[in-house]
């Protein structure tokens, strides 16, 4: 019988050493993240290739360190939330409003007050609190292919729902933030009925052209599988500068006398409230606000710059002269839910 | 030398404790999502009814049958190719089907995006053949999944299925020549019929292999249920329709799971006596000889050949442009250090539960172990939406640490490292060491000298399995990665998702150069997992 005891003393000291192994392993790679003061966090729902340069120029010109975690905007905000008050996050970055409001709504960001941010980026695209500010704004539009449609074929977004156009759209999946916060302003606009009637009508037409992400739509529509699209308008300019000839165009919605207006959203920056780094953080956000960063996001995103001094690159609809949804922004939030309610009714993918 | 052999009146039920402890550890993912989609609104469950699941279960199923059936028809084909018929190059042949076990399937749907989509090189050769208007079927479809999946995973049946051809015992077939028989009839009526165990064990290995998958039906935009739950827990604040479908996916994989056990058990039994001697392979004739090599290669090429050397160029392409920079071998230390901590802690987790089953076989040690097993129905998603909510609930210390990602692979992973754990174990006779301690060896020497040494194939095999996995998972490491620590796995998913192949191409082409020797390493051991 000792064989069994014997064996239980063996494995005790094979377990010992080897959790000693696994504990100098462990205690390895944790950065010191809370000693240094010169490091950020940022958490982003951004696709990385769209903020990582600015991050890299804000890095290369003030010498603070800007660690980056990349994801869907509703799983860092998730993330965010769960963390809770041991976050290492010291940024959130979202591709939409309705997000920022969320976590807003959640206590998850800190309010600002900062008199130079709030020269720099117009009222309308700030939370009243400032806890979450705009960066860039882009439209909700329509792509088509120029050699399968004519612009006049399409007036309202509401139109990508009636029967002719079976088969030939590509739409994002239902996880979309611009979907949702598309779908919200649409739900204000035109009520629940309308709304639901939309959403069944897009799901039959656009079949099994659902994407998880725009630059696959918009490569979609340029290849000729599927006719339209609805992305945000950047990743269509975005998609012409480096492919000049592809036969894509951007079609601005409801822009017809009594129209809608097209659905205007904006990429956002907050600082977290559990944030150790606040200093730094908010030189981060003054930098993005700046002149040089809002031109970045023209210049290499081809996204709206918010700044009133800095220029949208010309290529783009004038802002000006374009017709806009009379929703808010800071709605989108309190707007999400019975539109992901509509969405998930009616079954989108 | 002086060992007293002095027994210390150990606690008996130590080990059983630690045992028991790690298998209700292991089994937490599994009993809370059970537990969120067991108490979740009606409300949310009608509406999933009336709305997704039916096309889930619809899309899944028929995605299983469909690669089910692509699989038995290349697997047992080439099976029967190399272990019956002699033709030039058989020897390399018969390994060489093994290699696209290395692809993992988001690499391989990946690759075949780009060769079958708009504009890709086999669409460009078409139109040149049907003039510029000519288009072919989109690899996003049901088609393009069920395709890349069956040239993914043939190797599974093709493995299980030569493994049986060879063992078959000859007389069976000499029998039937004799009465009459002709060739083929021997195949269909006696050979094949004999084999079925096997043939079914590969397939229904194939079929849970497709039913977790993640990174192929991600990348065609195919909607299974795996795919429907990490849309679900990426997408929505609220995580209860994630839960449920979850729940789903769990009995489907669990029905697949037991029939697999089922038919291995029935495989057992099937021959009592082994084969008298090696089964002859009849030479091919001269077109015989053509047709065999034009199909191995063609297989070949589909599956491994042609993805590996686009990898290659795009990856030489990639590197010229200097994508491979210090940031590329940050993401090779994090899938090394990753795997290799999942690998250990799953080796040390593993090793009181194997030893206590195979030294102690009480009702309740072997119900640890079979309790370990539950990893295996947990797809990727699934585990970490569990951990997520277990995590935030119990250790919110740990969210969004390794640690959370290490217990995903280990929970994951584990059942596959027991596999060959457990017989290592199992084949070392007590009595060799109870010869040892008379011999006056003592604890540590015997340990040292004679268990370790019997042992330890077993145990590297088993680290190596899990190192591997680990390195290849995608899903969970998508939702648990902590900030900065993108392993190559990611890398690859992240570039290839937005149509960047060739940066994707450094990271791919590394995880299948790493897999490559060790799924030969493995197969003489249990490739079953790779």
């Amino acid at each position: 019988m000792n064989q069994y005891h014997f064996h239980c003393q063996a494995i005790r000291r094979i377990l010992s050493s080897l959790l000693t192994v696994v504990a100098c392993m462990t205690a390895l790679p944790v950065p010191p993240a809370q000693a240094e003061p010169d490091r950020l966090v940022v958490y982003s729902g951004r696709a990385e290739r769209l903020i990582k340069p600015l991050l890299d120029s804000f890095q290369a010109k003030t010498g603070v360190q800007v660690d980056l975690l990349s994801s869907g905007t509703t799983e860092v905000v998730n993330r965010l939330q769960a963390e809770g008050a041991r976050t290492p996050a010291d940024l959130l970055i979202t591709n939409d409003a309705g997000s920022l409001e969320r976590a807003r709504e959640l206590g998850l960001l800190r309010p600002l007050t900062a008199p130079d941010i709030a020269a720099a980026i117009p009222a309308q695209f700030r939370a009243a609190d400032n806890s979450w500010i705009g960066l860039s704004g882009r439209f909700w539009v329509v792509v088509y292919n120029t050699t399968m449609i004519k612009p006049a074929d399409l007036r309202s977004l509401l139109d990508l729902a009636e029967p002719r156009w079976k088969n030939k759209i590509a739409i994002p999946n239902a996880g979309s933030e611009y979907l949702q916060a598309g779908i919200s302003v649409i739900k204000t606009v035109y009520g629940d009925d309308r709304t639901k009637q939309f959403l069944e009508g897009l799901k039959a037409n656009a079949g099994t052209q659902v994407y998880g992400k725009s630059s696959q739509i918009v490569e979609a529509v340029a290849k000729g599988q599927v006719a339209l699209g609805v992305v945000n308008h950047y990743y269509v300019y975005r998609y012409l500068a480096t492919q000049p000839g592809a036969p894509i165009a951007v079609l601005m919605p409801d822009q017809h006398e009594g129209g809608m207006g097209a659905i205007i959203n904006v990429a956002g920056i907050g600082i977290t409230t559990h944030t150790k780094h606040a200093d730094s953080a908010r030189r981060l956000v003054e930098y993005l606000v700046s002149e040089e960063g809002q031109k970045q996001f023209a210049d290499l995103n081809k996204e709206y710059p918010l700044h009133p001094r800095v220029a949208a690159d010309p290529a783009l609809p004038p802002y000006k002269t374009t017709r806009i949804a009379p929703v808010p922004l800071t709605k989108l939030g309190e707007l999400r839910e019975p539109a992901m309610a509509l969405i998930e009714q009616a079954g989108l993918r | 030398m002086n060992h007293t052999a002095t027994v210390k009146p150990a606690l008996p039920n130590s080990l059983s404790l630690v045992a028991v402890t790690v298998v209700g550890l292991l089994c937490l993912p599994l009993a809370y999502v059970t537990h969120m989609a067991l108490t979740a609104d009606a409300a949310i469950w009608s509406r999933l009814w009336t709305t997704r699941i039916p096309e889930l279960l619809f899309n899944t199923t028929a995605l299983a049958l469909g690669v089910a059936a692509g699989t038995l028809l290349l697997g047992v084909s080439l099976a029967w190719l190399v272990s019956r018929r002699e033709f030039p190059g058989r020897r390399i042949w018969e390994w060489a089907l093994v290699l696209p076990l290395a692809i993992p399937t988001y690499v391989l749907a990946y690759i075949y995006s780009h060769l079958l989509g708009a504009g890709g090189p086999v669409e460009s050769a078409w139109q040149m053949l049907a003039g510029p208007d000519g288009h072919l079927p989109s690899p996003h479809s049901y088609a393009g999944v069920t395709l890349v999946m069956t040239l993914d995973t043939f190797p599974f049946v093709y493995l299980l299925t030569r493994a049986a051809f060879l063992n078959l015992n000859v007389s069976y077939e000499e029998v039937a020549r004799a009465c009459g028989a002709s060739r083929t009839g021997t195949l269909f009526r006696i050979m094949l019929p004999l084999m079925r165990p096997a043939i079914v064990a590969g397939l229904s290995l194939v079929v849970l292999y497709v039913v977790s998958d993640f990174g192929a039906v991600s990348l065609l935009r195919y909607q299974t249920l795996t795919y429907a739950v990490y849309q679900q827990i990426t997408g929505r604040y609220d995580p209860t329709a994630a839960s449920i479908l979850s729940l789903l996916l769990v009995v489907v994989a669990l029905i697949f799971l037991v029939a697999e056990r089922w038919f291995r058990q029935q495989s057992r039994f099937f021959q009592t006596t082994g084969r008298y001697r090696a089964p002859a392979r009849r030479p091919c004739s001269p077109l015989g000889t053509a047709l065999a090599t034009i199909y191995t290669i063609g297989v070949f090429a589909a599956s491994f050949g042609i993805p590996a050397l686009l990898l290659i160029q795009w990856s030489l392409s990639a590197i010229a442009s200097g994508a491979v920079d210090v940031r590329f071998f940050g993401f090779v230390w994090n899938s090394a250090f990753l795997s290799s901590l999942a690998a250990t802690v799953a080796v040390l987790i593993g090793l009181p539960l194997a030893y206590l089953a195979s030294r102690r076989p009480s009702r309740l040690n072997l119900l640890c172990l079979q309790a370990a097993y539950a990893g295996y129905v947990l797809p990727g998603p699934v585990g970490a939406l569990a951990l997520l909510a277990i995590v935030s609930h119990l250790a919110p210390f740990w969210y969004g640490t390794a640690a959370v990602l290490v217990i995903a692979y280990v929970v994951h992973f584990l059942p596959a490292g027991l596999q060959s754990m457990e017989p290592a174990l199992q084949q070392v006779t007590p009595n060799l060491e109870e010869a040892s301690r008379s011999l006056g060896f003592g604890t540590a020497a015997t340990l040292r000298h004679v268990t370790l040494p019997l042992v330890r194939d077993g145990f590297i095999a088993a680290w190596v399995l899990m190192f591997l996995q680990s390195m290849k998972e995608l899903p969970a490491t998508l939702l648990l990665r902590p900030v900065g620590f993108d392993t190559l796995a990611v890398r690859v998913w992240l570039e290839a998702s937005e149509e960047y192949y060739q940066l994707a191409a450094p990271s791919a082409l590394l995880i299948v150069i790493m897999t490559i020797p060790a799924i030969l390493l493995l197969l003489s051991k249990d490739w079953r997992a790779a």
